[in-house]
């Protein structure tokens, strides 16, 4: 009888159900009585509770009788935090040296090589730990930072730079005029195109004057230095900066291979092709080797995407309260620990199921410009 | 006169006193450094950055160094680096809480796991006798480290350092392989159960940090098991790691199976095989040849993904450095220890990444 293919596969097919469903019996039945014994309560209803767990730095506001979901939000948001700057920072640093590396120049070549053998060969959780630990060895204390762009300063004690003070009232404002825009550019009529551009330029520009004029609150924060430590702007303190800038190494290294790989990918013929009709080189560039280098790198850059999210968990080598940090945390205090790793694995995939829907959703708009 | 003598002086004097390749090798490095103006423009740029990186570095790493000098108190005079505190202090770098006393034993099992790799990486080792090698070494590896049968015994919370590292590597890696080739065929399964559970597996290990699955296993573990299952923190981080390793290798693989053609598998019916035997004669060999690259990849990715353990406790390379920094004796060099940590994962994983260089300059798959 086992002989016969169709029997066979839904013998197969019961066992393998029959032991999923006995694996996971075992587990809860064995994690109950475990819990029972211990007398540990489940239930979400802690959630609602004062945390009283110190958040050392977060850029949501935080205190310490705020409950436990709040401080799981503030996590979530410095991991989200971090994610988008390294992504962003990365994606163009990548960009640059990704092009470079294909330079003739072997000296710009050479160093940019370095860069991503470097970048792609070490542990990350390695890159932060040594960064972390030349911070106090480099930088000079808070008196004498080093002021390298007008507005930055980096020391001891972090790097500082400019924030942007928005009120709410002139945030609403701003959102909802430029969502407006965006439906009026993307329903500009067919003639009326070829200006969009000079439009929307015209049109961002009328906003930002009437927000200025208006005065409802919108102003640059920059950052002074009075008696011992600076006032204003935003400060992103040794731990943030390093896995700011430790996540961009490491990251760019990535990056640069994807972007040197899809170059690579637009055949020589294209860019002669491209010079034989008399485009210059910018017009080639933008008209020929962008858009079919788009369709390659999207797919390996949106894995890349996730994997910042995913290392953006090394923070809690140096202490920076990330969610993972938090949710630490929480459980260690709560002894709420099953309802801790349900949200952790939920948070996560939910971000990283975002990303890539998001990223596949552009994959396939590019791909229909495309053909 | 004069003009008469000028195309004289201009006679091949110069081209005698510069041979021509080299005239011609110097021309040509010249045309790449500023034939253009951009090219000009990224030598002077990158040139100006190398000038003002380079010289103090290099005055820290060598020049204004301690290399060799055993004495804590050289390396607080001095303006460079601390190197003789690595130099002194290898042992426990290398591994870590080991029992002093004993430490030629992880010391041979670092050796023996080196030169085993060594000799897998060539293709012309590639035998099922090779397993069997492998076998046969993990079980020496398993009593150098832990002991028993004559040797004093070390239990695994107290192994550390490069053993602890090469040892997860090599067995997570080693038990995700097959794992990873039962998942991926799962997920090309036509039964519907089977292909269900194989994505729910890979997708859901693959959408999480591993740093989360090593919490889970460490945290969790202890509450779903009944206490006489529970493995020691060593095997969990180790199962761990294998999950995340198989779950990756599983969706290479799938990408190698996607490139066997659909008449690999009918040649292989028509001769009757077996699903099993057509899948391990005829489709395996090819798909993994096909995605040596992206294996070898992923084996790297692996490598340094052993770093992580440190966070759930185990004594992997970074917490032996960190624990020979708490002595008091020497100024703490945290960056030139770390420095050393990232020099050794560097050389395991840039070796692997010049060897998977080299599988595929052995030129594409014969067909």
């Amino acid at each position: 009888m086992l002989s016969d293919a169709r029997t066979r596969s839904i013998v197969i097919q019961c066992l393998l159900v029959a032991a999923v469903i006995g694996a996971a019996s075992l587990l809860v039945t064995t994690t109950f009585t475990n819990l029972q014994t211990r007398g540990i309560p489940i239930g979400f209803d802690f959630l609602t509770m004062p945390s009283r767990i110190v958040i050392s730095e977060a850029i949501l506001s935080y205190k310490s009788r705020d409950p436990y979901y709040w401080a799981i939000v503030v996590g979530l948001a410095n991991t989200v935090f971090i994610s988008a700057l390294v992504i962003v920072f990365s994606s163009v640093l990548g960009l640059i040296v990704g092009v470079t590396r294909l330079s003739s120049n072997p000296l710009a070549a050479g160093t940019c090589r370095v860069w991503v053998e470097i970048a792609r060969n070490s542990p990350p959780i390695v890159l932060l730990i040594f960064l972390y630990s030349l911070w106090w060895k480099v930088l000079p204390p808070v008196g004498q930072a080093l002021n390298p762009v007008p507005g930055v300063f980096a020391s001891m004690r972090g790097v500082m730079v400019p924030s942007l003070h928005i009120s709410m009232a002139t945030a609403g404002v701003a959102l909802i005029l430029v969502a407006g825009l965006l439906v009026l550019a993307a329903r500009l009529a067919g003639g009326l195109r070829k200006f969009r551009s000079a439009l929307s330029w015209a049109a961002a520009a009328v906003i930002l004057f009437g927000l200025w004029m208006a005065d409802v609150g919108f102003s640059i924060d920059w950052p002074v230095f009075a008696g011992s430590n600076f006032r204003g702007g935003l400060e992103l303190t040794p731990e943030l900066s390093t896995i700011l800038i430790g996540l961009t190494i490491y990251t760019t290294g990535f990056i640069a291979e994807i972007v040197r790989g899809g170059v690579l990918s637009v055949g020589s013929g294209q860019l002669d092709a491209g010079r034989s009709v008399g485009l210059s080189r910018a017009q080639i560039l933008r008209l020929i080797v962008i858009p079919q280098m788009l369709r390659v790198i999207v797919p390996p850059l949106n894995s890349q995407y996730i994997n910042v999210v995913k290392n953006s968990t090394l923070a809690i080598a140096v202490g920076y309260p990330d969610f993972l940090a938090v949710m630490n945390t929480i459980i260690s205090k709560s002894s709420h620990s099953i309802e801790g790793v349900f949200i952790i694995l939920g948070v996560y995939l939910a971000l990283n199921l975002t990303l890539s829907s998001a990223a596949n959703w552009y994959n396939r708009r590019i791909a229909i410009v495309e053909r | 006169m004069k003009t008469i003598s000028l195309p004289l002086s201009e006679a091949p004097v110069p081209t005698q006193a510069w041979p021509a390749p080299l005239l011609a090798s110097l021309h040509r490095t010249a045309g790449l450094l500023f034939g253009s103006r951009l090219n000009a423009a990224l030598t002077l740029a990158f040139g100006a950055m190398l000038t003002v990186a380079v010289p103090p570095m290099l005055r820290w790493l060598v020049l204004d160094a301690v290399l060799f000098n055993p004495d804590p108190a050289a390396c607080r005079a001095a303006s460079g680096a601390c190197w003789s505190f690595i130099y002194a202090k290898s042992g426990q770098l290398l591994f870590g809480i080991y029992p002093v006393d004993e430490r030629w034993r992880p010391a041979l099992v670092c050796l023996l796991i080196l030169a085993l790799l060594g000799w897998s990486v060539r293709p012309a080792s590639w035998t099922p006798r090779l397993l069997g090698l492998w076998i046969a070494a993990l079980a020496l590896i398993v009593w150098l480290m832990g002991g028993g049968l004559g040797f004093e015994e070390v239990p695994t919370s107290a192994w550390g350092g490069l053993p602890v590292t090469l040892i997860l590597t090599v067995v997570a890696i080693g038990i995700a392989f097959p794992v990873g080739i039962l998942l991926a065929l799962g997920r090309r399964s036509t039964m519907p159960a089977v292909r269900i559970a194989a994505v729910v597996g890979i997708e859901s290990v693959r959408g999480l940090p591993l740093l989360s699955i090593l919490f889970v296993a460490s945290i969790m573990l202890p509450l779903f098991l009944p206490e006489a299952l529970l493995p020691d923190k060593f095997v969990r981080a180790l199962v761990a790691l294998t999950i995340f390793a198989a779950a990756y290798l599983a969706e290479v693989i799938r990408g190698g199976l996607q490139a066997i053609p659909k008449g690999q598998y009918e040649a292989a019916a028509a001769l009757g095989l077996p699903f099993w035997r057509t899948q391990y004669l005829v489709i395996l060999p090819q798909a993994i040849r096909v995605v040596i690259p992206a294996l070898a990849n992923t084996i790297i990715v692996m490598i340094k993904n052993t770093s992580l353990v440190l966070v759930v406790g185990l004594f992997d390379l970074i917490s032996s450095g960190k624990a020979a920094l708490a002595d008091p004796a020497w100024p703490s060099p945290a960056a030139e220890t770390f420095l050393f940590i990232g020099a050794i994962f560097f050389a395991l994983s840039f070796s692997f990444a010049r060897f998977a260089d080299f599988l595929e300059r052995r030129g594409p798959v014969a067909r």
